[in-house]
């Protein structure tokens, strides 16, 4: 870029836009650290600062109280952090294979297929979580470990819109990626897999790296598809375990509620970190020279 | 491959390359024989279970997909969209067709049984209980038959039930001990513990006819009471017939046993009932009379929503774009957060903030708007939200997509002497929007089925006067979960299905066109 | 072809590897299951597991959101159905019709320790009219007006209290007098039934009558007049919330408090002096809605062959003093066997039961999802300030609403 060397980009303006940005991005969630220390136990809304201050909220996460419930937080996050590394991984995978054969095959329905694959999306998804539920039912009947109260069952629902959620977005990079270099790949002989993996997805970092974060945290927060397919507490992911914190009526521990949110954004903040520098990598240095 | 290795790609890309030799086709000979492996077992397992049918369907998909996998340099496409493909129809088409197959049916409370479990139900519930009851003890006498001591627990007179009939019995030959139990005369020996768990379908089915035509049933391990039955299925009209007043209950073709004035019996089951789901959706003044005000607003709210997070988002990834901007990583954390926290718990924190009383926001400003009691404030608040929602998917795509955007381009606009702002004009907007088109379609439709934002923030209100059912912020979705949901008697799964049939042909239709006259088509040369 | 051989054999192998580490199919043990939820599973564990030690059956607890189980049952496979829930009186409308629970017989020394009400609240009319019992009630809870004692006296009279209120909120910016969780139609069931409010009618048998809905009635909407002087005094708002009522009251900045027994261990742990009583008599006794809370056996017991079994636990064990003495100790709630009633001894427990004398068990027929959302509404709408609408224009709206949503 012609102006990259010198600082002119760093305005003060650009520092004021990016405080008053994050000042409005970061409020409501104060107000989750407030509860988590807080010893109110309420998701209190008028003040940001708690009433009295505790750690008893973290400790009740992995300390069972006497004669209280049995503690399984940590069973919660690794299940969760598991299914989310997982999950995004084969999301990737699984949206990277589709959006390369639409971006780079031409064949019969393609573009009926993507409008297709746009649309059904658009379905109201209340209902269909009976229908989910009982199709996982049925399957345990066959393959154990695709049943119900499975984590692997899970995993492959949450797939089961790896290929239509992300694929406009990623074919929308592909495409930018020029054919030129696919050309010359294959007048070197390469295979259409050869190009998938030594050409395309390496200049596709940026993509890929945020397809895997939405399917990352996506998969963290995810609480209705868990609650319908997971049925016992030693096997819920951490949406599902914290949700049972908040379940009854007026009797919520919004205070331990929102230590375990908190806790549970660590992997999140991580995968942010890890990938926030291919996001930005990749085509920057070697957008189109050819 | 040696392409990409000139522009010094990173270590993660590099790592991804080495997959496109040897290895690659390793991955994909292990994918394949864990499938068959998975998939071979699940035909033994159909095999032993008697499921023909379904055994040979999977041997046949499982055959196909094999088949296009290991003939080479053919059906290259299908290769690539296969994994995808079966996920989507196993969870995701699949469920869309049991959802429409719903929608033709009665589905709602009191109508989730067969009508086999029906009957039964509705002549257990109205079983006519007599006026005494009895501690009883279960029995086996001296050639192993199942009897029942009984003890009337009023007048204390002690009986033999058995399946044969009721045999009044001596009171002195049967004790009750301390707990209460009754201790069978001698030549009886008392069930207890494991023994009483092999018998307890027979116990719990244990009938002892009495003269005036009821029975004696037992209650648990330890009661007995006698009763007369209320209704009598007759196969032969199909309907049930109260013992007392000789009413008959017919099936009416719609789930339930009515009589000839009228009278429906609480227990139902489910059944086809045609497209009277739809019709009734039409026909409803309850849904008809919102549905231009509900739908208009739904526009509004998802169209708005998701401009203002485009913009937001745009303009952010715009000002972080930058070389040398200082800062930019730790920025770019923060502004995520909102997409890191689950949406439900900052809808909730929100609902807090914007309290106009106590809230944080109002505190902060010089004006107290009526956030969430004054119609229109409210329907601005929940656009509001849902922008904070949703800016820091558009924050991450754009960031994303402004890469793919050459750079020379850009350059050799600003070279022919254009303005920063015609540069994005010009350049930059249009190459992004044919990247980005589809995803805010696709965030629209996904708006315009928000039910969450609406729910958890003003749950459809403030009410309007007028109006029974959709409150002023009442989307679409929301206001017609209330009807199935929170109307009549609650849980209408027949009704909320052919809604969700109709809801979803108005948003795809309304995508479809907004996307056949879009770029983002015509650019797929 | 030698090549794709290969792969196929690789593809068996994994398929017998796959196949040695089949689970073995479970056997049928002489096991009963119990969803409860998480407040609850440890007690009834304890509980339910001394009955099954003396009977030689296994009891498993399975924890579950208290919604979930009753939105579970369902869709639920038989082979994972519980054979006994936990759950509200106010399911039991909506799990007859649907015949996901079955019938249950008592005995008139059993029915004589229960009250009537709360063997009412756990019945369902059948077809001819007559209660059929689907539950056995173990404990009670309901509102009751708090009153922090430092600050207010127990009212006297309805007046009494809202000249207190009103009072304790004048002395002091950020203090509150009577705090009720606004738009929440069960907290501000005693204003409402203290203006002579009611859901639903009964009809000849005593039993609920859906036809017959009381929101919108002349007697209350007479009285509603009140209502409106309440909003003007500024005595109680709309935007106080659950969470705002609660600091308040907590931070000692709130005269009275419409709060249940689920907060009894916070008002221990507060430190302040309390009070708990119902709230004065206004035009008609301010009585709050009573919900109870018990056993039910399914239909999966029939299924599952443990029907007599569950029977035994939930019709006759759970209705015991013994039973619900250990478990009201454990949940903090009433008992519902007065016998076990008798013997608490925690005072504000003693006090949220006697807050709740004469109280109106919720409606327990399905027609009640009609109901809650206008009611709420009405209840948002008159106390908004001075964009309040008009009690009586609010509840004869709701009303309406009602009967046109019940069809």
């Amino acid at each position: 870029m012609s102006d990259s060397t010198n600082h002119r980009n760093d305005h003060w303006w650009r520092h004021l836009v990016m405080w008053v940005a994050i000042s409005i991005a970061v409020l409501p969630p104060l107000y989750v650290v407030t509860a988590a220390f807080n010893s109110d136990q309420t998701l209190s809304g008028s003040s940001l600062i708690p009433r009295s201050l505790t750690l008893e909220n973290f400790k009740g996460l992995f300390v069972q109280k006497e004669g209280g419930a049995e503690v399984f937080f940590v069973r919660w996050f690794r299940a969760s952090v598991i299914i989310a590394v997982l999950n995004a991984f084969f999301t990737v995978f699984i949206g990277a294979l589709s959006a390369y054969a639409f971006s780079r095959f031409r064949f019969r329905g393609r573009r009926m297929g993507m409008l297709f694959l746009l649309l059904i999306q658009m379905f109201p998804g209340l209902l269909n979580l009976v229908a989910i539920y009982l199709i996982v039912l049925r399957t345990g009947e066959v393959i154990p470990a695709l049943g119900l109260n499975k984590l692997t069952a899970l995993l492959v629902v949450y797939l089961s819109g790896a290929m239509s959620v992300n694929l406009w977005l990623m074919k929308g990079f592909f495409d930018s990626i020029p054919a030129e270099l696919d050309e010359s790949a294959r007048v070197d002989g390469a295979t259409p897999a050869q190009i998938f993996w030594g050409v395309i997805l390496p200049l596709a970092v940026p993509v890929l790296s945020v397809v895997g974060m939405f399917a990352f945290v996506g998969t963290l927060n995810e609480f209705i598809t868990a609650s319908v397919l997971l049925e016992t507490v030693d096997n819920f992911t951490l949406p599902l375990g914290l949700q049972s914190y908040i379940g009854t009526n007026f009797e919520e521990n919004w205070g331990s509620f929102a230590a375990g949110v908190l806790i549970a954004q660590i992997p999140a903040i991580i995968g942010f970190i890890f990938v926030q520098k291919y996001i930005i990598s990749g085509l920057t240095q070697g957008s189109v020279k050819g | 491959m040696t392409q990409a290795a000139q522009y010094r790609p990173s270590l993660l890309a590099r790592v991804i390359s080495l997959f496109s030799g040897v290895g690659g086709l390793l991955v994909k000979l292990l994918l394949l024989c864990v499938l068959n492996g998975i998939t071979g077992w699940a035909i033994i397992v159909l095999f032993t279970q008697d499921r023909i049918a379904w055994a040979l369907g999977t041997i046949a998909v499982l055959g196909l997909i094999d088949f296009i996998y290991l003939v080479p340099n053919r059906f290259l496409p299908a290769k690539f969209i296969i994994p995808g493909s079966v996920l989507l129809i196993a969870y995701l088409i699949v469920p869309i067709f049991f959802t429409i197959n719903t929608a033709f049916q009665e589905y709602s409370t009191g109508h989730v049984l067969t009508k086999a479990e029906a009957i039964d139900t509705n002549i257990e519930q109205n079983v006519v209980q007599g006026d005494r009851f009895f501690q009883m003890t279960p029995a086996r006498d001296a050639s192993g038959e199942l009897v029942l001591v009984l003890v009337d627990d009023t007048s204390g007179q002690t009986y033999l039930g058995r399946q044969s009939g009721l045999e009044e019995i001596d009171s002195t030959t049967v004790s009750v001990d301390d707990f209460g139990d009754v201790l069978p005369p001698a030549g009886f020996t008392a069930l207890v513990g494991d023994e009483l768990f092999a018998i307890d379908a027979e116990l719990a089915a244990f009938e002892v006819p009495l003269d005036n035509g009821g029975v004696i049933r037992t209650e648990g391990l330890s009661g007995a009471y006698d009763s007369v039955p209320g209704f009598e299925y007759d196969a032969s009209s199909d309907s049930l017939i109260a013992a007392d007043s000789g009413v008959a209950y017919r099936d009416n073709g719609r789930g339930s046993f009515t009589s000839a004035d009228g009278e429906e019996l609480v227990v139902g089951w489910r059944e086809y009932i045609g497209f009277e789901n739809f019709t009734s959706v039409i026909t409803n003044p309850l849904v008809r009379q919102p549905f231009l005000r509900a739908f208009v607003w739904t526009i509004g709210f998802a169209g708005s929503t998701v401009l203002l997070s485009f913009a937001i988002g745009l303009f952010l990834a715009k000002v972080i774009d930058k070389p040398n901007f200082r800062g930019k990583k730790l920025y770019r954390s923060m502004l995520v957060i909102p997409y890191a926290i689950p949406g439900f718990l900052s809808l909730l924190v929100f609902k807090g903030l914007l309290n106009d009383d106590y809230g944080l926001i109002n505190k902060l400003l010089p004006f107290d708007p009526p956030w969430l009691f004054d119609p229109w404030w409210a329907r601005l608040s929940v656009i509001l939200v849902s922008v904070w929602l949703t800016t820091p998917y558009f924050l991450l795509v754009c960031m994303g997509a402004l890469q793919s955007i050459p750079a020379e381009l850009v350059e050799a606009a600003r070279v022919d002497g254009a303005g920063r702002w015609q540069v994005f004009r010009k350049v930059t907007l249009p190459l992004l929007l044919v990247v980005v088109t589809p995803l805010l379609i696709a965030s629209f439709a996904y708006n315009f089925n928000n039910f969450n934002n609406v729910y958890l923030l003003t749950g459809g209100g403030p009410s309007t006067d007028d109006q029974a059912v959709a409150g002023a912020t009442d989307i679409l979705i929301s206001y017609t979960y209330k009807l199935a949901f929170e109307s009549g008697k609650g849980q209408d799964y027949g009704l909320a299905s052919a809604i969700s049939v109709y809801i979803f042909f108005i948003v795809a239709a309304m995508s479809a066109s907004g996307f056949l006259r879009s770029k983002a088509l015509e650019n797929m040369k | 072809m030698k090549k794709h051989l290969a792969k196929f054999v690789a593809g068996l192998t994994v398929a017998a590897f796959a196949a040695l580490s089949m689970p073995t199919a479970s056997g049928a043990a002489t096991t009963l299951r119990i969803w409860a939820d998480a407040d609850r599973k440890a007690s009834v564990e304890k509980v339910a597991g001394a009955w099954g030690k003396k009977n030689g059956v296994t009891v498993t607890v399975v924890q579950k959101d208290f919604g979930k189980i009753r939105d579970d049952l369902k869709t639920v496979d038989v082979a994972t159905a519980p054979d006994v829930i936990v759950g509200a009186h106010d399911w039991v409308g909506e799990l007859a019709a649907n015949g996901s629970v079955i019938p249950l017989t008592v005995s008139k020394s059993v029915a004589a320790k229960i009250p009537s009400y709360s063997l009412d609240a756990f019945s369902y009319a059948n077809a001819k009219g007559n209660k059929v019992l689907y539950g056995a009630p173990v404990a009670l809870e309901n509102v009751g007006l708090v009153v922090n004692t430092k600050v207010a006296k127990v009212p006297t009279s309805f007046d009494d209290m809202v000249s207190q209120a009103l009072a304790f909120q004048k002395k002091a910016t950020g203090n509150f007098g009577l705090v009720i969780p606004g738009g929440d139609a069960y907290h501000n069931y005693p204003l409402f039934s203290g203006l002579c409010g009611y859901v639903f009618g009964k009809d000849a048998k005593g039993n609920l009558n859906s036809s017959d809905v009381g929101v919108g009635n002349a007697k209350l909407l007479d009285n509603a007049s009140q209502i409106d002087s309440w909003n003007k005094s500024g005595l109680l708002s709309s935007k106080v919330d659950y969470g705002i009522a609660k600091n308040a009251f907590l931070a000692g900045k709130a005269a009275f408090w419409v709060t249940g027994p689920w907060e009894k261990d916070t008002l221990d742990k507060s430190g302040l002096k309390v009070q708990i009583v119902q709230m004065p008599k206004n035009k008609c006794d301010s009585v709050p809605f009573l919900g109870v809370q018990g056993f039910m056996v399914t239909k999966f017991a029939k299924t599952h062959g443990v029907e007599s079994q569950a029977r035994d636990l939930v019709g006759s064990y759970m209705m015991s003093a013994g039973a619900q003495t250990q478990l009201s100790s454990e949940n903090g709630r009433a008992p519902a066997n007065t016998d076990a009633a008798a013997k608490i001894t925690d005072p504000l427990l003693k006090q949220f039961a006697a807050a709740g004398k004469g109280g109106v068990p919720m409606p327990n027929i399905p027609e009640m999802s009609s109901v809650w959302g206008d009611l709420g509404t009405a209840w948002t709408n008159v106390f908004k300030g001075a964009d309040a609408t008009p009690a009586k224009s609010a509840f004869r709206t709701a009303g309406k609403n009602i009967v046109a949503k019940i069809g």
